[in-house]
């Protein structure tokens, strides 16, 4: 239980630049999830705390010290591999208790707080099992206890779910999360699937191409998107390209004029949540209202998701809640679009600014 | 150890295809190697052990009979038990320096990502396309009185006698190590490959440090690996042939060139197959009692 700091962390592997510049804070017993497609450099910053992966530059600082040099036995870091890793040739009792020994643990502690780990991982009773008598699941949750344990300064988590199947996932999860904030564990966590960052940070960084594209809660990158990245990355967007003529105006590539809040001249991207735009009779007197046809109705359960063409080049998505009373468009309808200015976030278009 | 795996594999689809009832797709299977293993194998033993009781009478070559004497003769002669505790003692320490000097080497290439890998596991090989004799022959020019470690050795100053290398024990072990190391760099590094990466990882992070990684998860894991790399050394080193002739010289008997001057030389039939019996039978006994141990040592 301790804080994490990282400071312009990077890793370079020959020509590819895995991680670069990574500075974050993990406060005390916080949840943090590093998030973003695959090859962004998640594995390498989460092995560069553990001490797997030596930096080409920046520092880790854990609970006040610089641990930067430190090998990984030297680090009270308690990681959960994607394979579990566990000791195949050890009972899950000597699992859990290996951690314990090599930390010099007098023997007649090492047993109860074996005893209580598994207790808390809810595998009291397989401390006799070999790893391989043990489901997925069950090996899972040795593979925490082990980390846990030794009472981390942090606890490290690759894609911890990965193996589980979608079921088991779901209550893994909230497990995990209740199990640390129990504990009050500093975590780092690393994970491709949105829906498992969604749910068990506190705060998530995402992550694309080795640097860090935003750190914030989830609310701050639904609602504030840093950049087109992040807004096409965490939840859904319409991405309407074009530029700012003029403070509060874009003109779309496809020539519509529309209202927006902020945003300097030049290239731009505007992103729109479905969820917040209107239709039909709820997109009157809204910042903007644009005439458009129905091209495709996705009927999706809880919501129904429309497409609508309102110029040439510009197409956008309204999702609108599945409501007994609700009206839903047919194709080739047409309906006009709307919504508050307030409701789209700005960006400069850097591929446009670098291509052009 | 790859053939009695195959062999234990076979036998195990074998008997898994007769519970399905396709008896005779299964004998067509294991019947190529069951017959090969009883006419090239066994066939040979029996009637070496059966050549082992005969006598020996100089002029009239072998002569029928159902005698022990042969091996009483072996086990009384210092000359005979010389040989037979030399060959023992090379093949130990052979065996242990191969595992020492393989293992390093062994884990480098297994944990490799290098895209140079298979470039180093055929450098490791090559030296298996130069036969014993011409590579024992290589030794010869390095080690003899006036070889290339002496003269450079005396040139730099450090000796002014030639160190006698050549016709020892030493030069012996050197030249059977270098045979056999490949062959346990090879099956040592398919072990090690075999143990996920994560695990030792999961060590450190635990907080072992590379030694007590080493004696806590790689060694226990490893350990069927090891005893196959060093059964398969012992044997080897057992059975030497070239390279004790070559590098230990006339007065260097090992079991292998005995049998040969036996049957070839001597003609002395009876006594080669006793002789060949005595090492066959120690081979067996040393490698059973090592596979047991392991064994047990992986149970309890
Ligand atoms: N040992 C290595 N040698 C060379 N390149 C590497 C090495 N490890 C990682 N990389 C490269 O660094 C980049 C980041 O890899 P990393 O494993 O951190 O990605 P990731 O975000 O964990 O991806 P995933 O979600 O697929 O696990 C990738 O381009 C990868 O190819
Ligand atoms: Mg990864």
């Amino acid at each position: 239980m301790a804080r994490l700091e990282l400071h312009q962390l990077s890793k370079h592997f020959g020509s590819t630049v895995a991680v670069r510049e990574v500075s974050l804070d993990v406060g005390n017993g916080e949840f943090v999830v590093l998030l973003g497609p695959s090859g962004c450099g998640k594995t390498t910053t989460l092995r560069m705390i553990a001490g797997f992966v030596a930096p080409t530059g920046g520092t880790v600082r854990l609970a006040g010290q610089d641990v930067t040099a430190l090998p990984p036995w030297k680090r009270n870091a308690g990681m959960v591999f994607q394979s579990y890793a566990l000791f195949p040739h050890l009972t899950v009792e000597q699992n859990v208790a290996f951690g314990l020994e090599m930390r010099k643990v007098p023997t007649a502690e090492i047993a109860p707080r074996v005893a209580e780990a598994l207790r808390l991982v809810r595998l009291g009773g397989l401390g006799e099992r070999l790893p391989r008598q043990l489901s997925g699941g069950q090996q899972q949750r040795v593979a925490l206890a082990r980390a846990l344990v030794i009472r981390p300064d942090v606890l490290l988590l690759d894609e911890p779910l990965s193996n589980l199947d979608a079921k088991l996932r779901e209550t893994v999860r909230v497990e995990i999360r209740e199990l640390q904030r129990q504990l009050d564990i500093t975590t780092v966590m690393v994970t491709h699937d949105q829906e498992e960052a969604l749910i068990m940070a506190d705060r998530l960084v995402v992550m694309s191409d080795g640097a860090v594209r935003q750190v914030g809660t989830q609310r701050d990158l639904y609602e504030r998107p840093a950049d087109r990245f992040v807004a096409g990355f965490v939840g859904r967007s319409n991405l309407l390209t074009g530029r700012v003529v003029a403070p509060g105006r874009f003109q779309t590539a496809g020539g519509l004029t529309i209202a927006c809040a902020g945003g300097a001249p030049g290239p731009s991207v505007i992103a729109l949540r479905p969820e917040r735009l209107a239709m039909g009779p709820a997109a009157a007197g809204l910042d903007n209202r644009l005439p458009g046809t129905v091209e495709i109705v996705s009927y999706l359960g809880a919501s129904i998701d429309v497409h609508i063409r309102v110029s040439t080049a510009d197409r956008v998505v309204v999702s609108q809640p599945n409501r007994a009373d609700g009206r839903v468009p047919s194709e080739g309808d047409k309906i006009d679009v709307g919504w508050a200015a307030s409701a789209a976030v700005v960006f400069a278009d850097d591929a446009a600014a670098t291509s052009a | 150890m790859s053939a009695s795996a195959t062999a234990e594999s076979l036998t195990s689809l074998a008997a898994r295809e007769s519970r399905g009832g396709r008896r005779s797709a299964a004998a067509a299977l294991v019947g190529p190697a069951t017959i090969f293993v009883t006419i090239g194998l066994l066939l040979p033993i029996i009637i070496l052990f059966r050549y082992s009781l005969n006598k020996f009478v100089p002029g009239r070559f072998m002569v029928d009979a159902l005698t022990v004497e042969n091996y009483i003769l072996f086990f009384t002669d210092p000359y005979f038990l010389a040989a037979f505790y030399r060959t023992l003692r090379v093949a130990a320490v052979v065996t242990v320096i191969c595992i020492v000097l393989a293992f390093p080497l062994a884990y480098k290439l297994a944990r490799m990502e290098s895209r140079y890998k298979n470039l180093l596991i055929m450098l490791v090989v090559l030296p298996l396309f130069v036969g014993n004799a011409v590579r024992a022959a290589g030794w010869m020019t390095l080690f003899g009185n006036k070889g290339f470690l002496n003269v450079t050795l005396e040139w730099l100053g450090l000796i002014s006698e030639p160190i006698r290398i050549m016709y020892t024990e030493w030069a012996v072990i050197i030249g059977i190590t270098a045979v056999n190391l490949p062959y346990v760099v090879l099956t040592l590094q398919s072990v090690i490959e075999g143990i996920d990466r994560a695990v030792e990882e999961a060590a450190y992070s635990l907080g072992a440090n590379p030694w007590t990684m080493a004696r806590r998860v790689l060694w226990p894991l490893a350990l069927p690996g090891f005893a196959a790399g060093a059964i398969f050394c012992f044997i080897l080193t057992m059975n030497a042939y070239a390279t004790p002739v070559l590098l230990g010289g006339p007065q260097f008997v090992m079991m292998g060139p005995l049998v040969y001057v036996q049957f070839a030389v001597k003609n002395n039939w009876p006594f080669g197959a006793a002789v060949s019996f005595v090492l066959m039978s120690a081979t067996l006994i040393l490698t059973a009692a090592a596979n047991i141990m392991v064994q047990r040592r992986y149970r309890g």
